[in-house]
């Protein structure tokens, strides 16, 4: 498929170096990580810290007047 | 929500740069919107470039497209960061860096005003400046992000508010695209050759293009959306886990979606592929974050009705809902076959660009002025103000999508015999006359809301300075 594309030259060398384990690896590596974090944000036991980091906007003191 | 800028507690916060970037904001929405309506005039009646060299389409559209997003929405995103990254840090930018940064800006703005109309430019779409202006971009960009990361290494709040990462994507990727996209060899002081060609060429160019709107035009705005709208609709974020996975999943997915603007290129198929579906993925994340914006709302909906800087912030977070569900199917291959070189992508363009970041600017500054100087001199006009833009927009995008669709059908159209059914593009092009005057019109009707902004500020600072109660304005 990309070999198509190129010329004899670079479709020898590529064919040489298939990097489609590339692909799949990294792929693998990132739904891994994407996963995890997932994780991390959405486990109850995390709860009040974000609750409390949703709540930093509204504790600056930005309108002396009163929004805070 | 009284106002009240004289009080002790803004004196640890430099409010004045702030005051700086929201003139700035001001001025250039009013001079790239008037850019814009003049090319948007010059398509519908071909004379209005009056014979002019320095006129022609050609030369004032990267001169409108450079105004409106690095001069507008950049400075009106600087606007927001200073205001914001201050009070979510607790912590004072450093001053003489703030305004290096600001006069640095101005004047790279103002020497593109005047190089662009004179015919010197690269040719590369949104990256048109010679390359002593490119350095010059590169420098003042350096001197924000130390400005910036020194901010947030003295901070005296711990955690890393939602917004302050959407900046920091801002900062960094912006930095990277424009430095790899600008490399070139310069052979005279306005001439210079790039370092890539043909096929490369492209793809580095369309992965800086696509990525500066995703890096200047989408997470700068959703960090704006995430400090401005919790603060006028005064309650937090719907979810702030979600915002954190938005986060990461969209600048993820965004920095490889650059060759959904080179199908059916000479670019190899399978990086076609790739740009794609990444593409698409990034309806979810995109998603995910509008959700989270207009869910902010939750229980407050009735001030929907009655606040006009609600109005703005929500039509403007709809407006990034709408584009980027347009966006994902455009990359699907056969319906860009019809879209691509339409107006069709110019209406999603301005449904970004007015809906998004217009909206959530001049709900920002809205939001912003009777803090900084006191109460908005004119109420009602603000209320005005939301629907000549709101109407102007729709007028512009409507007429595009029924225009580009015009356009783009008959193009592709073939007669019995196989044949081009309009072999005459001149016959296409009179067609789309009426969508022309009516995006001109819609854009006459947005540009004249922005002026009203501008008239209504400059009355808001003349009151503050009336009433003697403001800290020092603007004007330095
Ligand atoms: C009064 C408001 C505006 C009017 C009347 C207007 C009009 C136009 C016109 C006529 C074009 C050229 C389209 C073509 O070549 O066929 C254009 C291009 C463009 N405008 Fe605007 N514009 C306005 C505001 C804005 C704003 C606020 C932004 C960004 C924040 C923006 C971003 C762009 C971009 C990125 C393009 C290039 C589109 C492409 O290459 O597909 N415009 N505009
Ligand atoms: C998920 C989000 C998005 C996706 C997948 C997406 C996808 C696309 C696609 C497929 C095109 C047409 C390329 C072509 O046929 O030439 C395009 C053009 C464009 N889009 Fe988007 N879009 C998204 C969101 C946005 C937003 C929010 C904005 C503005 C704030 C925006 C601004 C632009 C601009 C300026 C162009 C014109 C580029 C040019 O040809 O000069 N996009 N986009």
């Amino acid at each position: 498929m990309i070999a198509a594309s190129l010329n004899p030259v670079f479709r020898a060398a590529s064919e040489a170096h298939d990097l489609g384990w590339l692909g799949s690896v990294s792929t693998l590596l990132f739904v891994v990580a994407f996963l995890a974090w997932s994780w991390v944000a959405y486990n109850p036991r995390n709860r009040a810290r974000w609750e409390a980091a949703g709540r930093l906007p509204l504790e600056d003191d930005s309108s002396p007047g009163g929004d805070a | 929500m009284s106002p009240d800028t004289s009080n002790g507690a803004h004196e640890t916060y430099d409010d004045d740069i702030v005051r700086l970037f929201f003139g700035a904001t001001v001025l250039w929405a009013v001079v790239g919107m008037l850019v814009g309506v003049i090319i948007a005039l010059q398509l519908a009646f071909w004379p209005a470039n009056m014979d002019v060299p320095y006129l022609t389409f050609g030369r004032l559209r990267p001169l409108h497209t450079n105004a409106v997003i690095f001069a507008f929405a950049g400075n009106a995103v600087f606007t927001g960061i200073y205001y914001s990254m201050q009070r979510l840090m607790k912590v004072r930018t450093h001053d003489l860096l703030s305004r290096i940064h600001f006069w640095g800006w101005q004047g790279i703005i103002v020497s593109a005003a005047l190089t662009l109309p004179f015919g010197f430019t690269q040719s590369r779409e949104y990256a048109e400046l010679i390359w002593p202006i490119d350095i010059a971009i590169a420098v003042v960009w350096v001197v924000f992000a130390i400005n910036f990361f020194y901010t947030i290494a003295y901070r005296k709040v711990q955690h890393l508010y939602v917004a302050i990462w959407f900046y920091m994507s801002f900062v960094l990727t912006v930095a990277v695209l424009h430095i790899v996209n600008a490399l070139a060899l310069p052979a005279t002081l306005t001439r210079s050759f790039p370092l890539y060609s043909g096929m490369t060429d492209a793809l580095v160019q369309w992965w800086y293009g696509h990525n500066a709107v995703a890096f200047f035009l989408t997470t700068p705005f959703l960090g704006l959306m995430y400090y401005f709208l919790p603060k006028a609709a005064e309650r937090p974020v719907f979810s702030y886990r979600l915002s954190i996975i938005h986060f990461w999943a969209l600048v993820f997915l965004y920095i490889w979606a650059g060759p959904h603007h080179l199908l059916y290129s000479g670019l190899p198929d399978w990086v076609q592929t790739v740009g794609s579906i990444f593409s698409i993925m990034l309806i979810a994340p995109s998603w995910g974050g509008m959700l989270n914006g207009l869910l902010t709302l939750r229980g407050a909906w009735d001030r929907l009705r009655t606040d006009p800087i609600i109005k703005f912030l929500v039509v403007g977070v709809s407006f990034y809902g709408m584009s980027t569900f347009e966006g994902p199917m455009m990359s699907v291959r056969s319906v860009n076959a019809l879209s691509h070189f339409t107006n069709w992508v110019v209406g999603h363009v301005h449904s970004g660009a007015l809906g998004w970041n217009g909206m959530i600017s001049f709900g920002m500054l809205y939001w912003l002025a009777p803090r900084l100087w006191g109460k908005v001199h004119n109420e009602s006009w603000v209320s005005l103000h939301f629907w000549m833009a709101t109407i102007g927009i729709v007028l512009y995008v409507v007429s595009m999508w029924a225009g580009g669709l015009t356009e783009g059908l008959m193009w592709r159209a073939i007669n019995a015999d196989g044949l081009l059914a309009y072999p005459n593009f001149v016959d296409i092009v009179q067609r789309l006359a009426p969508f022309y005057w009516t995006r001109f019109f819609g854009g006459t009707l947005f540009l004249l809301g922005a002026l009203l902004m501008a008239f209504n500020f400059i009355l808001t600072i003349r009151d503050a300075r009336a009433a003697g109660a403001s800290a020092p304005v603007a004007a330095k």
